[in-house]
């Protein structure tokens, strides 16, 4: 699914990943856990293609496909989503009309018939049921006005509606009381599948109670300094993670 | 309630008393000859006549302005002196011991004792009276830092290059009708030089004072920053009670180089005219900065004074990254006008503005905020926030807001936001149940709307502000 | 060069065939029209728009309607079930008109009871003295249309005006739309403006004029939609008496020359304005929004937004202006004015101006300027929608709110892919904001 080797990326010119390598296989969760300002936020943004985030050095390759020679919505396209962190607020476009945009977008780009109307109608609603968000929702402006949780389970929602086949969540959880947690992890547990991938950013090793990770990877400094299965996110929880620094200065 | 104000507004003018000192005042009337006076009077090189002499040309094809939202008899410029000097100025004091007793006085009613200043604030004062420089204290220290801080005829003395170089740069002499007045008739002011790095060691202080009758005041204030350098600058404005309306048409030039910043303070408390709108000054100024790359110049104006005020302190913000703010509560009460704001013109990248007005309104005045904001095509990433509140108090007066927004940059952002409103009755009530008087509680609602301006003035500068406030203020809510 | 052009028009109103009850107005109309000083830089209404394509043309009188109808004109207008008036190069055309209530009536058909009305009611709301354009409208005054509910009346069907100029010549066309509501009366009319040819350099100088009677509720909408070489002088003038509702909305693209003013009196207490305007020039267009209300009395209410998306090397203008006068306590009033610029040569000028002489009131404007979000852009980029897409419909929603909130249902659907289009000119870009 996803292959990133030695990859060096930089914002602004301050190298931020180093010589990161990571290997997800379809169907697996990887966690990316680490402390504050290792660049776990850089590397979904890397991922995604934002402007700004540059890969200097390394490949990544994603489906067969060399990922960074490709523009962010080729990338979408493709099947990556990035449930962004601080999703921002549009206000005069419709969720509704972002969305049928979007997942038009994906299906003629995979030559797939677009969805009448009315289908796409019901699919909007399915998927607002299942995060628990009114209908209202859809025909707001993207975010406006939308509590921090409410912007959350948008993301999960639009995740759903798109059908990707990796999904990268950038600190989904961060902000979250347990009830809007759980509605997401359902979510994301719900989309399940063997050939849809995750890759759960998060600082909380709270989210990977409910999701459960096949891999936990710990980033710092830019790179990965340990990887394990979920039991190694118990032991960050208890340990912190100023031993793993420690060990690797 | 509404009594309680009347009699808070009717609060007499503190600072309108007359000094009697001898002094020589020209006969009124202007022809090139007055101004031959005046740079004689001041031994002035002659390249200095003839910038003025050219000035004068200028503003005698000019016509006086007319857009401002302020009404006011014609001006008689044939009748008004345009050069005062107390006599003593002939041998001018070497320091404050040697200063006329009556002038010294004349500050401690104003309450800017010299003494009390040197020792106690550490402020350098240049003071202007009528329109001569009187005595610049504290200036040995400020030579130790090289601080040049000294009155603008002697500059033209001792630095003629600095002053050639700088005089006019910012403010030009056909900028406007009362600039080009004051280019061809000035008759003293600051000079001020900060040298590349250097903090200035303490805040620069000028006190201005219109004393004789029927008198206009022309001072010039040059300041310049040189790169890296860091200056505040106070300035404060009395002048005596008299029915006549009186003329003050000041220019202030501030060049800020790379990476310098200049911080001007200003509190205002020209004669505003008494309770029936007779006499007072009319406060007709330019003020303007230029910002080089880096640079910042911030104005703070506290203005409570004067019978007509037009002023417009800018910001030529002509290097990237460099940024003007511009902060000022202006009070009107009585029959006071004032047309007062700001330009902040954005030439070079990612500059930056702020500006917060805030105008209050009480009695029969009239208050208007006129502000421009103009992107230029070339200020990528330009940003300016302007918030400007009205407050009115009394059903008597207007508040006016005329923002001028130019964008010619798609990625400058402009944001204006502007509001008005009463001290309403609720908010009265509430410190009224709390145990407060009215004028306690009006004092405090206008102090909480002023306090984003108080915060940026010098300490001294804001407890005086603050009790100028209270002073014009006391008794206003309707 | 300004007084020439002011002698131009004077000449041009000897030219004209006249009703002979009009005679009166129109003879104010040109004195009020001569008395005027010819605008210049200085002046500060005419700041930022420039008179030179009006003073730089020899204008003739704007003829008859072509023989031969307009073959777009017919999909160009508005599909609403309405009272239907369309002019055509100034003339009202019968055919593409639809038969009228007894209320609404072009002047050259008014009875004497009607001619009464238009005598009493002209340049009432409109003050000629301060309206340049409204002077030189009644000194051409021929043509023109009166829309008169009695008491309590109200009309089954909006009202429709469309002016079209078919010409690519240089000609003159007045418009004039007076429309008078009694006490409690409710309308709803829609004033549309457009070109059925590219190159038409036709001005067309229109003033409307509402009064609104005690309690009465008038829907007014104005599309400006000519070519990019037409010239538009225009401005819609209201009183509101007591409790009275004006409930406008105004979208315009640009042109050479383009100056829409609204002036609107609260004069009764109670009444209330909602005034929504668009304005998306695009290319070398320009467009001038001015706007006055009035407060003169207490106890009312104005809601005012303006949003422009500046394109190309267009260049915008608004100036709103919100005067309250000294016994007008108890006003609310709010003024917003947001723009988009979306290229790098695009200017906007904006000057939202609150005059205020009441103490007991409450009153607030904002205004902003800034360029699509880059924040947005990405979002949306990154949901794998182009970016030329993405930009259309960041576009439309920063307009799209003001679109919504049209009431007439028939209007709203015809204006939707119109503004679409004018962001993204294939139906590739606006497919996802045109819906039904």
């Amino acid at each position: 699914m996803l292959t990133i080797k030695d990859l060096c990326a930089s914002v602004e010119d301050k190298e931020i990943i180093r010589q990161l390598s990571l290997e997800v296989k379809p169907g697996e969760i990887h966690a990316i856990m680490g402390p504050n300002g290792a660049g776990k936020s850089t590397l979904g943004n890397v991922l995604s293609g934002r402007p700004g985030y540059e890969a200097t050095s390394g490949t990544i390759d994603f489906k067969g496909l060399d990922l960074l020679d490709m523009d962010p919505e080729i990338r979408a396209r493709e099947g990556l989503f990035l449930a962004f962190q601080y999703p921002v607020e549009i206000p005069g476009v419709s969720n509704m009309e972002l969305l049928k945009a979007a997942v038009d977008a994906r299906r003629s780009h995979t030559g797939q018939p677009e969805l009448s109307a009315i289908d796409f109608m019901k699919m909007a609603r399915e998927a607002s049921k299942a995060v628990d968000l009114d209908q209202s929702f859809l025909k707001r402006g993207v975010n406006e006005g939308f509590s921090g949780g409410e912007k959350k389970r948008n993301e999960i929602m639009q995740m759903m509606l798109m059908e990707p086949s990796l999904c990268i969540l950038d600190e989904t959880d961060s902000g979250l009381d347990i009830d809007a947690l759980q509605v997401v992890a359902r979510g994301v547990n719900a989309m399940r599948s063997p050939d849809r991938s995750f890759i759960v950013v998060t600082h909380y090793q709270r989210l990977l109670d409910f999701i459960v990770p096949d891999y936990v990877h710990v980033l710092a400094n830019g790179r990965i300094v340990k990887s394990g299965d979920k039991s190694l996110a118990l032991e960050l929880e208890a340990k912190g993670y100023s031993w793993l620094e420690d060990e690797v200065a | 309630m509404s009594e309680q104000v009347e009699q808070l507004i009717r609060k007499e003018y503190a600072a309108g008393f007359h000094t009697d000192i001898e002094s020589e005042t020209l006969p009124p009337g202007l022809n090139e000859d007055v101004i031959r006076f005046i740079s004689a009077k001041k031994n002035e090189p002659e390249w200095m006549l003839e910038w003025r002499l050219k000035a004068y040309k200028i503003w005698l094809t000019m016509e006086e302005p007319e857009w401002a939202h302020v009404h006011y008899p014609e001006i008689d410029f044939q009748s008004i002196s345009y050069f005062s000097a107390p006599k003593s100025y002939e041998d001018r004091p070497k320091s404050l011991d040697e200063v006329d007793p009556d002038l010294i006085e004349t500050y401690n009613k104003l309450g800017i004792p010299l003494h009390e200043q040197e020792m106690l604030a550490g402020v350098a004062v240049d003071a202007v009276f009528d329109s001569v420089s009187v005595v610049t204290t504290y200036r040995a220290k400020l030579e130790e830092a090289g601080v040049i801080f000294c009155p603008i005829s002697e500059a033209v003395h001792r630095f003629p290059d600095l002053v050639k170089k700088y005089l006019g740069s910012v403010v030009p002499q056909r900028d406007n009708y009362y600039s080009a007045l004051n280019c061809a008739v000035f008759s003293d002011g600051s000079f001020v030089y900060i040298p590349k790095g250097v903090r200035c060691p303490m805040e620069l202080s000028t006190y201005f004072r219109i004393n004789e009758m029927n008198t206009g005041q022309f001072e010039r204030t040059l300041i310049i920053a040189d790169e890296g350098s860091h200056v505040s600058y106070l300035e404060g404005c009395t002048a005596p009670q008299r029915d006549e309306n009186q003329l003050h048409a000041a220019v202030v030039e501030l060049i800020a180089l790379d990476n310098a910043e200049i911080k001007y303070s200003t509190v205002q408390n020209w004669y505003p005219g008494d309770e029936n709108g007779k006499g007072g000054i009319y406060n007709f100024v330019t003020k303007r900065g230029i910002c080089h790359t880096r640079a910042k110049i911030s104005w703070t104006q506290v203005e409570t004074g004067s019978a007509v005020t037009w002023k417009y302190p800018s910001c030529i913000l002509k290097g990237d990254h460099s940024i003007g703010e511009f902060y000022s509560v202006a009070l009107t009460n009585n029959h006071q006008q004032a047309d007062t704001g700001t330009k902040m013109i954005h030439l070079g990248k990612n500059t930056k503005s702020t500006i917060i007005s805030k105008g209050i309104s009480a009695g029969k005045s009239q208050n208007a905020y006129r502000g421009l904001v103009r992107m230029g095509s070339s200020a990528a990433g330009a940003r300016n926030y302007t918030q400007c509140d009205s407050l009115l108090i009394g059903d008597r007066c207007g508040a006016h807001t005329f923002p001028y927004i130019e964008s010619a940059h798609p990625s400058a952002i402009v944001e204006h936001e502007a509001t008005t409103s009463k001290v309403s009755d609720d908010q009265m009530f509430l410190c009224q149940q709390r145990g407060l008087d009215p004028e306690k509680a009006v004092s405090m609602i206008v102090n909480g709307f002023c306090r984003e301006v108080f915060k940026q003035l010098p300490m001294e500068f804001a407890v005086e502000a603050g009790k100028l406030l209270e002073v014009s203020l006391e008794g206003s809510v309707g | 060069m300004a007084a020439e052009f002011q002698q131009q028009a004077i000449a041009l109103a000897k030219q004209q065939s006249v009703l002979g009850w009009l005679t009166a107005a129109r003879e104010q109309g040109q004195s009020a029209w001569q008395s005027h000083a010819w605008p210049t830089r200085k002046t500060e209404a005419w700041r930022y728009t420039s008179l030179l394509p009006v003073e730089n043309e020899q204008w003739q009188l704007s003829d008859a309607a072509s023989d031969a109808l307009p073959q777009t004109a017919l999909s160009e207008l508005i599909e609403i079930d309405a009272y239907r008036l369309v002019f055509v190069n100034g003339q009202l055309n019968a055919e593409l008109s639809s038969e009228l209530p007894a209320t609404l009536v072009s002047f050259a058909d008014a009875d004497a009871d009607q001619q009464a009305v238009i005598q009493q009611h002209l340049n009432q709301v409109a003050d000629q003295q301060t309206h340049l354009f409204t002077a030189l409208s009644t000194s051409l005054l021929q043509q023109g249309v009166l829309l008169h509910l009695s008491k309590n009346q109200r009309l089954e069907k909006p009202v429709y005006v469309a002016h079209i100029n078919d010409k690519a010549n240089a000609k003159v066309t007045n418009a004039r739309l007076l429309i008078v509501l009694e006490s409690g009366a409710e309308a709803q009319v829609v004033e549309h403006f457009f070109s059925t040819d590219d190159q038409d350099r036709g001005w067309i100088n229109a003033v409307t004029e509402c009064s609104v009677g005690a309690n009465a509720s008038l829907r007014h909408h104005r599309i400006n939609l000519e070519s990019e070489q037409a010239l538009h002088t225009g401005s819609v003038h209201v009183a509101l008496a007591e409790s009275a509702r004006f409930n406008g909305f105004t979208l315009a693209n640009g042109s050479r020359l383009k100056r829409i003013d609204y002036h609107i009196k609260h004069l009764g207490s109670g009444s209330d304005l909602q005034l929504n305007g668009i304005y998306l020039p695009r290319h070398k267009q320009r467009v001038d929004y001015h706007t006055c209300v009035e407060h003169v009395v207490p106890h009312c209410t104005t809601t005012e937004v303006f949003r422009g998306v500046i394109a190309d090397s267009a260049k915008a203008v608004f100036n709103g202006r919100i005067h309250i006068h000294q016994d007008a306590q108890k006003t609310l009033a709010e003024m917003s004015n947001r723009n988009l610029l979306t290229s790098d040569q695009a200017q906007v000028n904006t000057k939202p101006e609150l005059e205020i002489y009441a103490d007991d009131v409450r009153c607030a404007h904002g205004a902003t300027v800034s360029q699509l979000n880059d924040e947005a852009l990405f979002y949306m980029t990154s949901r794998g929608i182009s970016e030329a897409e993405a930009r259309v419909m960041l576009s439309f929603g920063f307009v799209n709110e003001l679109v919504e909130g049209v009431e007439l249902e028939a209007l709203k659907q015809w204006l939707r892919p119109r503004i679409a289009h004018m962001f993204g000119q294939t139906d590739q870009l606006t497919r996802h904001i045109i819906h039904e």
